[in-house]
């Protein structure tokens, strides 16, 4: 009898596990299979768009309307290659710059003795809470005092000064579970500065720097605001995206965004899912584990 | 009597706690930072000072060697016999004084002055000076001739001027350089505070018998010793040009003038000290309210948003991980999807969906006849009871026909503010479902065995081995995950745009063009008041919010810090 019960309520937990996951697939699956429905759709105008994705009508005219669409009759790109090209650039130059400077820094902070140490992780945590683009205007005229403007390197340069404090905390929270015997041992045995950094310190790091990589790399792709203001003249993706989303301007094509949306997000959905096991580093990235 | 008890202890216990968080939250995240902060400084500058007289008096022979780098930078040095520390620090004084005379005009100044006459006004360093002089000239006053003034007999022009001091001030350039060449001074003054020190102490060693190195041997003990600070410097050098310096520009904004009614090189913007935070403050009283409407609803979001994702992930991931569920990993790769989505996109595309005249929302409602219900429920109509007025504010929707204005009407301000921390959590939890997911596997299953044999039931076992655990190793993203919420951009500009807007009627006339929609947090608006307002831009009151912004953060995050004692620890 009693194992009756027991049975009739696991059945009931598990009837009631079940209805809430499928619930919740249900609800984190609409959005983007809107998207992806309007992608694929031959229908011009959104409101048109099914929710569910009808297969037997699917068509690219979205994308090859992405693919070809010049907003300028000369240009020698379409518009969202232009754009495509430029963020790759912008993504890939951060990437290099980011993941040598901020690991530097970031060692800098755990395996030498600094003066200061305390004082500068403070200011750098400090720095970093203040609204970032209140000082675009700044970042605006000292770009236009030098002649920046448009320029994607000097963009790629303000996604390194920022990108520094954060990582510097990611490195350092790694780097201090990482035991120094090696390096002192190393050192004893009159080893260079240079020689423990590249034979011990880089492949001990090396799964911290890959992170911080991918997470440079993708960063340009989807930011909007601080290009949109150095970069009037020379689009990247994000802009490129809201333009086509944002009402106000001339080219309003929803549709084309949802295209230009989705082409985009499959690489970076891929990436995400291939780095979820990087999240428990968002316990380390706060800083410190208490 | 025992059951009395209870009940009165647990909520005064409770209140107890929330007051100690309060006054510890006081304690260790304001007054206690505040309080090391100025020791610090106070202490710094005394020990400077008395520093100086205890050098004199005891090596009066060394403290002139220091004296000498004073009078000239890297004199001292020389003097030591380190030619290799005193003939770079001198290459910078000339390369600084060569700049300044080559950016400078001061070659025309002399036979110009003579002949200038006494009652007028001349600015010197505005016409003469070189970068330096003139860059600090311009940080302090902001400029002095704007167009249509006279100036050497003729009138100031704003462009194609003849001659460079024809050409009328743009306080705001002045204002940029003038925190660039300051923050080059600060380094030059720096290395100038260094040559005297260096030349002190060397000469202390020096006379105690110490050799001079050759150079190659000072090299190689620099590259040694101070290895760690020189790999820093290109970060640092990055990090100063393009995240300190803007920081310090826009902190100075606050203390001006400078709003769109300034055009530049027409108006002159000025130093306006603390105004702008005295009108935030209550001199003017529409800022005040409206700046702690915007707060609120900022803290509300913050926290309601990390509450609510942090709830849901722990949930989902204790119903993936239990035991009936089959095919846990495909049901975890389906849920992370919306958070592996980047989070603009799916933004952009949620806006689409609640769109008044196109939206997915309106359209699916519209098709099933369902656009009248939804008002109904929403508005609570189905109530049986006399419902609370209570109920008229919170909710939603008194537009009456057609199509549902999610984010339009501005009496569905509290349903937008729903349905962004709805969009919130749907693109937030699976972040903590992984996060907590993993977590729970890190407990040790001797835990719950123990539990086992002492009879513990599943609901024991949760309460007091499964939360607790994952509380405690989590508790450190819940702190960024509200300082992130706070700041949390995107999702109010690309997903609402701070829409509904406020009747134009309730609007005072000090704040309008760049008052805050309904859903705006405080760093939206910032943003829309300093770059999206047109006409009204307002960049000195968008600056002293933003400062306001920060401290509060600072705050918290001090407070967040001070409780963790591996951040105080040193690590080496």
């Amino acid at each position: 009898m009693l194992m009756f019960w027991v049975r009739l309520k696991r059945a009931l937990f598990a009837l009631f596990a079940y209805t809430w996951l499928i619930m919740t697939v249900i609800i984190a699956l609409v959005p983007i299979s809107y998207m992806v429905s309007a992608a694929f759709s031959p229908v011009r105008r959104l409101r048109d768009v099914p929710v569910i994705p009808r297969i037997t009508e699917w068509s690219l005219v979205n994308f090859r309307e992405v693919f070809t669409y010049r907003s300028t009759g000369g240009q020698l790109l379409p518009d969202y290659v232009q754009s495509f090209l430029v963020t790759g650039l912008v993504a890939t130059v951060t990437t290099i710059l980011v993941v040598i400077f901020s690991s530097l820094v970031g060692f800098a902070f755990t395996r030498y003795r600094i003066k200061g140490k305390k004082p500068a992780l403070l200011f750098m945590l400090g720095l970093q809470m203040f609204p970032g683009f209140m000082g675009m205007i700044a970042i605006f005229l000292i770009f236009r005092v030098f002649g920046w403007l448009n320029n994607p390197f000097m963009l790629a340069l303000i996604y390194v000064g920022g990108a520094i404090p954060f990582n510097t905390f990611i490195v350092r929270g790694f780097m201090r579970n990482v035991p120094k015997s090696l390096d002192e041992a190393a050192a004893i045995d009159g080893a260079t500065n240079l020689q423990i950094m590249r034979k011990i310190i880089v492949p001990l790091a090396k799964p911290i720097m890959g992170f911080i990589a991918i997470n440079a790399f993708m960063g340009p792709w989807m930011d909007y605001i601080l290009p949109s203001i150095v970069m009037p003249r020379n689009e990247t993706v994000a802009m490129w995206l809201f333009r086509m989303n944002d009402p106000a301007t001339t080219p309003h094509e929803p549709m084309l965004f949802m295209a230009g949306a989705m082409f985009i997000s499959v690489p970076i959905i891929i990436v995400q899912i291939k780095m979820q096991k990087y999240v428990t580093y968002g316990l380390v990235s706060g800083g410190e584990k208490g | 009597m025992d059951t009395v008890i209870r009940f009165v202890k647990k909520p005064l216990k409770l209140l107890l706690r929330l007051l100690w968080f309060v006054f510890d939250f006081l304690a260790n995240g304001v007054i206690r930072p505040i309080h090391k902060l100025f020791f610090a400084v106070f202490k710094g500058v005394g020990d400077f000072f008395a520093s100086i007289p205890r050098a004199r008096r005891e090596n009066p022979s060394s403290f002139k060697r220091g004296l000498s780098s004073l009078f000239l930078p890297g004199l001292g040095q020389l003097k030591n016999g380190q030619w290799y520390k005193g003939v770079p620090i001198l290459a910078i004084l000339v390369l600084f004084l060569l700049i300044e005379f080559i950016s400078g005009n001061y070659i025309y100044a002399p036979g110009e002055i003579a002949n200038y006459p006494a009652e007028e006004n001349l600015y010197f360093f505005r016409d003469y000076g070189g970068i330096f002089t003139r860059g600090i000239w311009g940080f302090f006053t902001l400029g002095a001739l704007v167009a249509g003034d006279v100036y050497r007999g003729e009138p100031i022009v704003t462009e194609d001027a003849r001659l460079d001091w024809m050409m009328a001030d743009n306080s705001r350039t002045l204002m940029g350089e003038g925190v660039i060449v300051l923050v080059f001074m600060a380094f030059f003054l720096a290395i100038w505070a260094f040559s005297v020190r260096d030349a002190y102490i060397t000469h202390i060693k020096l006379r105690a018998g110490m050799e001079i190195e050759r150079f190659k041997k000072w090299i190689r003990n620099v590259w040694d010793d101070y290895f760690a600070y020189i790999i820093i410097i290109p970060g640092a050098a990055l990090l100063v040009l393009f995240t300190l310096m803007p920081f310090l520009f826009s902190f100075m904004v606050g203390f001006t003038n400078y709003d769109a009614a300034i055009s530049l090189r027409a108006n002159l913007i000025e130093w306006h000290g603390l105004t702008t935070f005295r009108e935030v403050f209550g001199a003017e009283p529409g800022f005040r309210d409206f700046f702690i409407t915007t707060l609120g609803w900022t803290t509300f979001y913050a926290i309601v948003s990390s509450i609510t994702v942090y709830v849901m992930g722990f949930i989902q991931a204790m119903v993936i991980e239990s035991r009936p569920i089959v095919g846990k990993r495909v049901w975890r790769l389906i849920l992370i999807l919306p958070w592996a989505v980047p989070g603009m996109v799916a933004l952009l595309v949620f806006s689409n969906i609640f769109d008044a005249s196109d939206g997915l929302l309106n359209q699916i409602l519209s098709r099933h006849d369902l656009l009248d219900t939804t008002r109904t429920i929403l508005r609570f109509e189905f109530f049986p009871f006399d419902r609370f007025a209570f109920f008229d504010d919170i909710w939603l929707v008194r537009d009456r026909v057609g199509d549902i204005e999610w984010f339009t009407h501005h009496e569905n301000a509290n349903l937008a503010r729903l349905i962004i921390i709805l969009v919130n959590l749907w693109m937030g939890y699976p972040y903590f479902m992984l996060l907590i997911t993993g977590v729970l596997g890190t407990i040790p299953s001797e835990l719950y065995e123990a539990a086992d044999i002492d009879g513990g039931s599943a609901n024991q076992k949760f309460r007091f081995i499964t939360f607790p655990w994952v509380l405690r190793a989590t508790a450190p993203v819940i702190i960024t995950t509200f300082t992130f919420n706070f700041n949390n951009f995107g999702v109010i500009y690309f997903f609402t745009g701070g829409g509904p807007a406020y009747p134009r009627a309730e609007v005072p006339q000090a704040l309008i063009g760049i008052e805050p929609g309904k859903t705006d947090i405080l760093i939206s608006w910032i943003y829309t008041m300093a770059f999206e307002s047109g006409d009204h831009d307002t960049y000195n009151l968008a600056a002293v919010y933003s400062i306001m912004v920060f401290v509060l953060i600072a705050f918290v995050s001090i407070y967040y810090l001070s409780r963790l004692r591996s951040f105080w620890e040193e690590d080496d």
